[in-house]
């Protein structure tokens, strides 16, 4: 069970400023469009859904599901500054496995906001008896993996020039894999 | 302290009225040392988990991860983050923080592993990696109650440390 009693949940950075922590809800859909818009394009390639159309961000909010995909908001005066989401499969071979994506507003990067927000996820990934975190980054953004791997995340992988960004350009993709307390246990379905 | 058994050490002797400073836990005596003399303010007044924060940067700015360490330092070192381990291990108790628990196993095992006594080649690197998964413990208890990550360099000028390596956070 995903513990959401926990939000909103208030931090402090480093720098003082304040940030809260809450599941995104239907009503966020202008907030989070608006966090959208600061997203350099390069960035929004990262992400599964075209949120350069506000109708991918109304759909997304209308079929909020936190059992299949859980997006926690960071909130810092009233805007979006972070939005972290863990994926799981209900059934299946991957059902034990959560995938992590994390997109940062530039304005609060390098202030140690992405770092609380994967430690929020791997406690969420814990509490939900997943056996793995999965994340994907793309080797240019370094702090990102770094921040990954010191939580414990491991570089299992490097794939060459697997993914492109809008110009066709291709990108080495690093996977990083967060093995969890239960990962050696069987399951038996 | 007890061997490659189940507890890491057996703990700090308790404190003498007086003789320890009540934020960080450090002995008042080495408080007035590491200062020339002078009597200053503990850093860690007002911070939480203050004795978590001391505890792990007493270990992190001594003298055993010098180029002139002796064996003697590396061995107190060791101590040291046996007592350190279990300080953490009391404060998290019944917390509910898998992740933490989790770092602090791997904190003790590593320990366990890095006995300089052993001759082990890597005790250092096993003794470092036992205080890095001590200080995710401690960043992860700090997370939960809203905090920041601890950060051992803004502590430096207390330990007299001057090189302030590369940090980046994201």
């Amino acid at each position: 069970m995903l513990p959401l009693e926990r939000y909103p949940k208030e931090i402090t950075l480093r720098d003082g400023a304040r940030v809260t922590f809450r599941p995104m809800v239907r009503e966020d859909v202008d907030l989070l469009w608006d966090f959208f818009q600061r997203i350099s394009p390069e960035d929004r390639m990262y992400l599964r859904e075209d949120v350069a159309k506000k109708v991918e961000v109304e759909r997304w909010a209308r079929s909020l599901d936190y059992d299949a995909v859980l997006p926690v908001l960071a909130l810092c005066g009233g805007i979006v500054v972070g939005d972290a989401t863990l994926h799981r499969n209900r059934t299946g071979w991957k059902q034990r496995v959560g995938t992590v994506r994390i997109l940062i507003d530039p304005d609060f990067r390098h202030r140690g906001l992405g770092t609380a927000m994967i430690r929020e996820l791997r406690h969420l990934g814990e509490k939900a008896s997943l056996h793995y975190l999965l994340a994907e980054v793309i080797e240019e953004q370094q702090a990102a993996a770094r921040a990954f791997e010191k939580l414990g995340f491991e570089r299992i992988s490097v794939l060459q020039n697997y993914v492109n960004d809008q110009k066709g350009k291709l990108h080495n993709l690093v996977v990083l894999l967060y093995p969890m307390s239960d990962a050696d246990e069987e399951v038996l379905y | 302290m007890a061997k490659k058994t189940g507890k890491p050490g057996k703990g700090p002797p308790a404190p003498e009225s007086g003789g320890y400073c009540q934020t960080c836990g450090l002995e008042s005596g080495v408080h007035r040392e590491q200062h020339t003399g002078e009597k200053r303010e503990c850093p860690y007044i007002g911070l939480a988990y203050p004795e978590l924060r001391a505890g792990h940067d007493r270990i992190y700015f001594g003298p055993w991860r010098k180029m002139d360490a002796g064996p003697a330092d590396v061995v107190r070192a060791y101590n040291q983050i046996g007592r350190h381990l279990n300080s953490i291990e009391r404060v998290l108790g019944g917390l509910d923080l898998p992740a933490a628990r989790r770092d602090h196993l791997k904190a003790v095992e590593a320990y366990r592993l890095g006995d300089p006594r052993d001759d082990s080649q890597e005790a250092l690197r096993f003794m470092d990696n036992a205080l890095s998964y001590a200080h995710r413990v401690i960043d992860d208890l700090l997370h939960e109650r809203g905090f920041p990550s601890h950060a051992p360099m803004e502590f430096a000028e207390w330990y007299d440390a001057v090189e302030v390596p590369f940090r980046d956070e994201w």
